[in-house]
C-alpha cells in the first residue's frame, strides 16, 4: 500500500501570528514537503492545480520537475489535475515530460475543478464539466497510446495525424486515477478504463463516498477489468497530531476554526465525528485510519492533507515525522488480513512487467 | 401510510408560524390518514449554517431533510421578515439537493403582525418553489395577528387549503428523487 501527502498549495495567513506567507515561501514549502515525504519514508506526493488567487500551484509539472530532481524514490502526482479546463494536449505532453525526467515516477489524480469562473477563463463553460472531463480524458488516453491521432469533438481544435511527443517512457502511460466527490459519471469513467479512484474523503462524511467507491468497484467488475475487490481505490484524508491527545486538539484549533474550506462553521469536535479528519495522538490517528479499510475495502493508496489552513511549515515537517513513525505501523496492519488477489497500486515499473509479461 | 411533512420557520415559543403549520396539518389529517413529522427549523438553525459552509449536513438535519424529501406532501410555514420569507426558512431550502421537491405536492402558509404582509405568498414564497418545480396548491394561508382573534376567515382558509394539498397528495404518487446514473458508452457516445 502507498502512503504520502497531498497539498492543495493554499496561501493562508497563520491565524495565530496573522502572518501571510509570500507567494515564494509557499512555494518553497511545498518542495521542503515533498523532499521531507520522502526523507521520512512516505511513498507519494502529489500537488494541486489551481488558477485563482490564494493558490499558488498553477503550473505543476513545473514544480514536479524540480522535486523528481532532488528524490530518488518518491512518485509525484497531482491533487487534481484539471482535464476540464487545460488542453488534453498539453497534459499528454507535459507529463510524458515528466516521466522521463522523473524516470517514471509520475502519475495523475485527474479532477474537474469547481471554481466557476476558472472555466470561462480558459473559454470553457462550467456547466460542460462532465463532458470536458470524458472527451478530453479520452483524447488524452489515445494520445498516450496510439502514435499517429485523428481527432474531432467538440470542446478542441480536430487534430489531423497528430503525435504527442516525447512518448510516454517505455511506451508506458502515467497511471491515472479520477477523483470526485460527488459524480457518479467519474467513477464509471474510471471504472470504464479500469484505471483509479480517488475520493478525497476530507471535507465530507464517509456514507457519501462509500457510495462512490462501491459503484466503481461494481462497475470495475462490469467492465472486465477484475474482480470489484481488486479495483484501484485511493482515499484522502487529514490529520493533525502531538504525541499527546490534548495537545493537538489545543495546537489545530485556531487552525481548523479558520480554515478556509470549513471553517467558521462546526465545532472541531463536531466535525471530526462528522468526517474523517483526526486531531491527537499517533494512535488514534493509526487507529482512524485503519476504519476506513473498514468502510471502504482493501485499498491502494493513502494521501494525508497535512499543510492547509495557514500551519507554519516548521509544524508541518513536524507533523511528517510523526507520519514517518506511524506509517510503518500502518503498513504492517493493512498487510494483515489482505487478501492475496488485491493488487498494490500500479507503478511504472509494475506496469512494464505487466506488458512484458503479457507480451 | 400516506406521509407529510411540515416545516416551521417560526422562532418564538409560543410560535404563530408553528401554530399555523399545526392548523394546516390537522386540517389535511382530517381528510386523509397521515403520518405528521413536523420540523422546527429553530431546532436546526446552527445545523442549516454549518451545512451552509461545509457542504454536508449533520445527521441531525440529515434527519430533517430526509423527512422532508421523501414525504407525500409538504406544508410550510414562515414568519414574515423584511416583506419575505424569513433567512433561516430560506436557507433550509437552500441546503437541499437540486430537484428534492419536484413534482412535491406543497402548501405555502406565512405569518406576519399585520395583513397588508399577506402578498408575501405570492411574491416570495410561491416563486422559490416554482423554481424547485414543486407542485404548490393554489391555495397559501396568511395568518397576520388579528386572525387569531377572528370568527372566521383563517378556518376557511385553512380548510381550503388542506383540502387542496390533501387531494393532490391522493392524486399523484409521491415523486422520490432517483440517483442518476448513465452507462460510460452513452457517456462517450459521439467521440471516437
Amino acid at each position: 500500500m502507498q502512503f504520502g501527502v497531498f497539498t492543495v498549495g493554499d496561501v493562508t495567513p497563520d491565524p495565530t501570528t496573522g502572518r501571510t506567507p509570500t507567494e515564494a515561501e509557499r512555494i518553497k514549502a511545498m518542495v521542503a514537503i515533498a523532499l521531507k515525504a520522502e526523507e521520512v519514508g512516505l511513498d507519494v506526493f502529489a500537488t494541486g492545480e489551481h488558477h485563482n488567487p490564494p493558490f499558488v500551484p498553477s503550473s505543476p509539472t513545473t514544480m514536479l520537475g524540480y522535486i523528481a530532481a532532488r528524490t530518488e524514490r518518491l512518485i509525484l502526482s497531482t491533487a487534481t489535475t484539471l482535464i476540464t479546463t487545460n488542453d488534453p494536449v498539453k497534459i499528454a505532453e507535459d507529463f510524458a515530460m515528466l516521466q522521463h525526467l522523473a524516470d517514471g515516477r509520475v502519475d495523475l489524480i485527474m479532477g474537474r475543478g469547481n471554481t466557476g469562473p476558472v472555466y470561462p477563463w480558459f473559454g470553457k463553460d462550467i456547466r460542460d464539466g462532465i463532458d470536458l472531463a470524458i472527451e478530453n480524458y479520452h483524447l488524452l488516453h489515445r494520445l498516450w497510446r496510439e502514435d499517429v491521432v485523428d481527432w474531432e469533438g467538440k470542446h478542441r481544435t480536430p487534430l489531423q495525424s497528430f503525435t504527442s511527443t516525447p512518448r510516454p517512457l517505455d511506451d508506458v502511460p502515467p497511471f491515472v486515477w479520477h477523483g470526485s466527490i460527488r459524480s457518479p459519471e467519474i467513477a464509471e469513467q474510471a471504472a470504464y478504463y479500469g484505471d483509479g479512484f480517488f475520493a478525497n474523503n476530507i471535507f465530507w462524511p464517509k456514507e457519501h463516498f462509500i457510495r462512490l467507491i462501491n459503484l466503481y468497484r461494481e462497475r470495475f467488475e462490469h467492465y472486465g477489468h477484475g474482480k470489484a475487490n481488486q479495483a484501484i481505490v485511493g482515499l484522502g484524508g487529514q490529520v493533525f497530531m502531538r504525541r499527546n491527545s490534548q495537545d493537538a486538539v489545543r495546537e489545530f484549533r485556531p487552525y481548523f476554526d479558520n480554515a478556509p474550506v470549513y471553517g467558521h462553521g462546526p465545532s472541531l469536535e463536531e466535525f471530526t465525528s462528522q468526517t474523517p479528519l483526526t486531531v491527537g495522538s499517533p494512535q488514534e490517528v493509526i487507529d482512524r485510519t485503519l476504519t476506513f479499510r473498514e468502510h471502504f475495502g482493501d485499498y491502494q493508496r493513502q494521501l494525508f492533507l497535512m499543510d492547509h489552513a495557514g500551519l507554519p511549515l516548521k509544524t508541518v515537517l513536524e507533523q511528517l515525522d510523526l507520519l514517518g513513525e506511524i506509517v510503518p505501523v500502518l503498513r504492517r496492519e493493512f498487510a494483515t488480513g489482505r487478501p492475496a488477489e488485491v493488487p498494490d497500486a500500479p507503478t511504472h515499473q509494475s506496469l512494464l512487467a505487466t506488458r512484458a509479461g503479457v507480451r | 401510510m400516506t406521509s407529510l411533512a411540515v416545516v416551521s420557520a417560526g422562532l418564538g415559543e409560543p410560535s404563530s408560524s408553528h401554530l399555523l403549520a399545526d392548523r394546516l396539518a390537522a386540517g389535511v389529517g382530517a381528510l386523509l390518514p397521515v403520518d405528521v413529522r413536523t420540523a422546527h427549523l429553530r431546532d436546526v438553525a446552527r445545523d442549516i449554517a454549518d451545512n451552509l459552509v461545509t457542504g454536508f449536513p449533520s445527521a441531525r438535519l440529515k434527519a430533517v431533510v430526509d423527512d422532508v424529501v421523501g414525504a407525500d406532501g409538504l406544508i410550510v410555514v414562515t414568519p414574515t421578515f423584511n416583506a419575505s420569507y424569513s433567512g433561516l426558512f430560506k436557507s433550509f431550502f437552500d441546503v437541499l439537493e437540486p430537484e428534492s421537491l419536484v413534482g412535491k405536492p406543497v402548501l405555502i402558509g406565512a405569518t406576519g403582525g399585520t395583513e397588508r404582509h399577506s402578498l408575501v405568498l405570492d411574491y416570495a414564497l410561491r416563486p422559490l418553489f416554482a423554481y424547485m418545480k414543486a407542485a404548490v396548491v393554489p391555495t397559501g394561508v396568511y395568518a397576520a395577528s388579528v386572525d387569531w382573534g377572528s370568527p372566521q376567515g383563517l378556518a376557511d382558509r385553512v380548510d381550503r387549503a388542506a383540502a387542496e394539498l390533501a387531494a393532490a397528495m391522493e392524486g399523484k404518487p409521491a415523486t422520490k428523487p432517483v440517483e442518476r446514473f448513465v452507462p460510460f458508452e452513452q457517456l462517450l457516445k459521439g467521440r471516437s
